[in-house]
């Protein structure tokens, strides 16, 4: 009936690129919520700059940015025998650079929200500024964390533009549910391209669940 | 004194402007690999009749949905048969389609020191490392590469550098960036203006494919609609005029 | 002994206000800031701590200079060994009481935690989740994590300022308990003078980001000459029965009536300042 392999890949794109955002949002966010730099505001619009371009635009400056043809390509080809395009690797940071702001904005929300005396407890009881932020902001911003996990997942789930641009549609590579959703349709199997959707839809939905309840017990403990 | 300008604004918008005079129009669906042949169509046709040709390039595939969803599109021209067949069978079209002119497949590259070879073993080189190809679910183009390369026992061999557009513009368009080493699209791509002297292509044997059939057909919606204007425009594909673009395009006829 | 000298531009709510304090505190010593709101002291205390960077000056706590801004020394707050209690008690909602206490130890002094839950009154509520402490119980646990390093200098901005009063009384002993029993040098930030004069030995007196005085509470706030009793309150309204005439005044949370003279008192409005002072007068105590 269908193939399963664009649903498994899909969701090991998002996993994946769910994991790199925590590492790279976390510190991103904690500077951006402390800075008074000029760098700051240059930092705040490239990070919300994804949310406002089309996909399509992103893979395709990608794309460019990745064929041998330009400088940056050129480099990864003869130094490291690397090709970004058509590849599982070129995904995940199209990838993680769609949903940055998905992860970083809850995030940085989260810890403008704490009042600052908090971590100047925390220092003044002899903490450095990393062992502040891993034992006493990141516990208080949970929901935010959790918020930001959600929303990058589900919404690498969702993308198309930038697959659509640099995937290549392989198989076991790069052919994505969205895009197998879109082949289906182009051939004319619209029973097919139904299941695929009905599969998506079914895990968006869990995802929304699982948020939202989470999202109420974790409220439940913070009651004063 | 603003309602009124919103009102004025909000009218302006709804009711398109009148046209001047009694000029016609017709609407073509394009597949893409006949978009640059079609410009030539389209002024030949323009020159000759006091018809106004808009055209909607696409793959044939998301066109054929577009028209089953009611897009208003007077004549389709597609790259292949079955999109047309399927949409005479669903009765979006009142007559069969008709075969207008067959494609062409060649091998193209626009990396820089490749050349293209015939007998094709260059494809199984080290060096070859992406092959684009367009998705034969969807483009009759990408059938056709795979039955060469079916035919020149390549095809379990290469299958890993294969890369698949999701049509024959996307497939160039791999191949023109370089993010593809080599790939397979229609020769009307690299005759066009926009491909025509970049990089090097040979054409494939035309025995080694089965004959890319390209089809039109004239919509239920022109004919509905806007039936001497259409039926105008779908006679002249089969003119002679029509043919002479073919050719010059590396369409065989 | 701590010696500093610091200087900083501050914003305050009409401009600019230059903060400019100089000042030597024996060790051991419980010291009271005082002033009207927007003198600095706030941010004087953040600068002793290290939370706030002075323009120029000097910090050194007996051997060890904290801060020389000519010298280009600036030692971080970490480093400093200075307690703090801050107004908004900034406890951490993820951890319970005995967590927040232990946060800055090091593993196994446990025995030492202890000690703090006790003096503190906490022991019955070291597992508790701080959301469910009252004020009371929340400024306790602030103040028990903040001396639990044994630190050099214990800081306090208005710790008591958001308790009632009886819980106040309280928690004014067991900062008394605790100075006496660690003599850890303290400077408190308070507006209450009965609190100044309680627990303090010294106060340092600032106005507009200066210096006016710096010596006990008792010569600060009492008036000069002996047996003055004028007390500044607000005047409420007068009466007149028969002969007598009578004012009720509010001084501080209560309320006096006392007789007085008609041609005083009969141009004054509700809500005036006025100073009543009693000369030669008998004086009854009595102890509630």
């Amino acid at each position: 009936m269908i193939e399963t392999a664009p649903i498994w890949l899909t969701l090991k794109l998002a996993f994946l690129t769910t994991i790199i955002l925590l590492f790279v949002s976390i510190p991103l966010a904690w500077w951006l919520s402390r800075s008074k730099s000029i760098f700051k505001t240059i930092a705040q619009v490239m990070v919300s700059l994804p949310l406002v371009l089309p996909p399509t635009v992103i893979g395709f400056y990608l794309l460019l940015a990745f064929s041998p043809a330009n400088s940056f390509g050129k480099f990864l080809e003869n130094y490291f025998d690397i090709r970004l395009a058509f590849s599982f690797g070129g995904l995940l940071i199209g990838s993680v650079i769609y949903s940055l702001p998905f992860m970083v904005h809850p995030v940085l929300s989260g810890l403008s929200s704490l009042p600052a005396s908090l971590e100047e407890a925390s220092y003044s009881l002899g903490k450095t500024k990393r062992q502040t932020l891993f034992k006493v902001l990141l516990p208080n911003i949970k929901p935010s964390l959790l918020t930001g996990i959600v929303l990058a997942f589900a919404h690498t789930i969702g993308e198309f533009g930038v697959v659509l641009m640099i995937g290549g549609n392989i198989p076991g590579r790069t052919n994505l549910a969205s895009i197998a959703v879109y082949d289906e349709v182009e051939a004319l199997n619209y029973y097919n391209a139904n299941i695929y959707a009905a599969i998506l839809v079914a895990i968006s939905v869990i995802i929304l669940f699982l948020l939202y309840f989470s999202n109420r017990k974790l409220q439940e403990v913070k009651i004063l | 004194m603003h309602k009124i300008f919103s009102l004025v604004a909000i009218l302006l918008f709804i009711f398109p402007s009148v046209s001047n005079g009694q000029s016609q129009k017709v609407t073509v669906a394009v597949a893409a690999n006949m978009q640059y042949a079609f410009k030539d169509l389209k002024n030949e046709f323009e020159k000759i009749n006091n018809i106004q040709v808009d055209e909607v390039v696409g793959a044939s595939g998301n066109l054929t949905r577009q028209i089953t969803q009611g897009a208003p599109f007077d004549v389709f021209i597609s790259a292949d048969t079955k999109y047309p067949e399927n949409l005479f069978q669903n009765h979006f079209a009142v007559e069969a389609p008709k075969v207008y002119t067959r494609g062409v497949l060649v091998l193209w590259t626009t990396k820089p020191g490749l050349i293209p070879v015939a007998n094709l073993q260059f494809l199984l080189s080290g060096k070859i490392k992406r092959i684009a190809i367009a998705n034969p679910k969807i483009a009759p183009y990408g059938t056709a590469a795979q039955a060469v390369l079916q035919k020149f026992i390549l095809l379990d061999k290469i299958k890993s550098k294969l890369v698949y557009g999701e049509s024959i513009s996307q497939t160039s368009q791999f191949i023109a960036s370089q993010n593809a080493d080599v790939g397979f699209t229609a020769k009307a791509i690299v005759l066009s203006n926009e491909m025509k002297n970049k990089g090097t292509w040979i054409e494939l044997n035309h025995d080694d494919y089965p004959p890319i059939l390209q089809a039109a057909v004239l919509l239920k919606y022109g004919i509905q609609n806007n039936s001497s204007a259409a039926g105008k425009f779908y006679e002249f594909l089969f003119s002679a005029t029509a043919k002479d673009i073919y050719k010059k395009y590396g369409y065989l006829n | 002994m701590i010696h500093f000298s610091l200087q900083k531009k501050l914003h305050a709510a009409k401009g600019f206000l230059t903060l400019d304090v100089s000042c030597e505190i024996r060790e051991g010593d419980f010291i009271s800031l005082y002033g009207p709101s927007g003198a600095g002291k706030t941010s004087l205390l953040r600068m002793l701590a290290g939370l706030m960077q002075p323009d120029s000056g000097f910090i050194k706590m007996n051997d060890e200079i904290w801060f020389d801004s000519e010298k280009k020394i600036k030692v971080n707050p970490q480093q400093r060994l200075v307690g703090f209690v801050f107004q908004d008690y900034a406890l951490f909602p993820n951890m319970n009481v005995e967590e927040n206490i232990s946060y800055a130890s090091a593993k196994n002094d446990s025995k030492k935690n202890i000690e703090l839950l006790e003096i503190t009154g906490l022991s019955g509520l070291r597992d508790k989740k701080i959301q469910t402490l009252s004020g009371g119980q929340q400024q306790r646990v602030a103040l028990a994590r903040a001396i639990a390093r044994k630190p050099k200098l214990l800081l306090l901005d208005e710790p008591l300022s958001a308790i009632d009063n009886e819980m106040r009384a309280q928690l004014q002993n067991t900062l008394l308990t605790i100075h006496s029993q660690y003599n850890v040098t303290s400077i408190i930030v308070s507006h209450n003078i009965n609190e100044i004069i309680k627990l303090t030995s010294k106060t340092i007196h600032i106005k507009n980001g200066r210096l006016v005085e710096y010596q006990s509470p008792a010569k600060i706030f009492c008036n000069k000459s002996e047996d003055s009793s004028a007390l500044k309150c607000i005047f409420l309204f007068s009466e007149k029965t028969g002969n007598d005439y009578h004012i009720s005044v509010l001084t501080g949370n209560q309320v006096i009536t006392v007789n007085c003279n008609e041609e005083e008192a009969k141009d004054l409005r509700n809500g005036d300042e006025i100073e009543v002072s009693f000369k030669g007068a008998k004086v009854f105590l009595r102890k509630l």
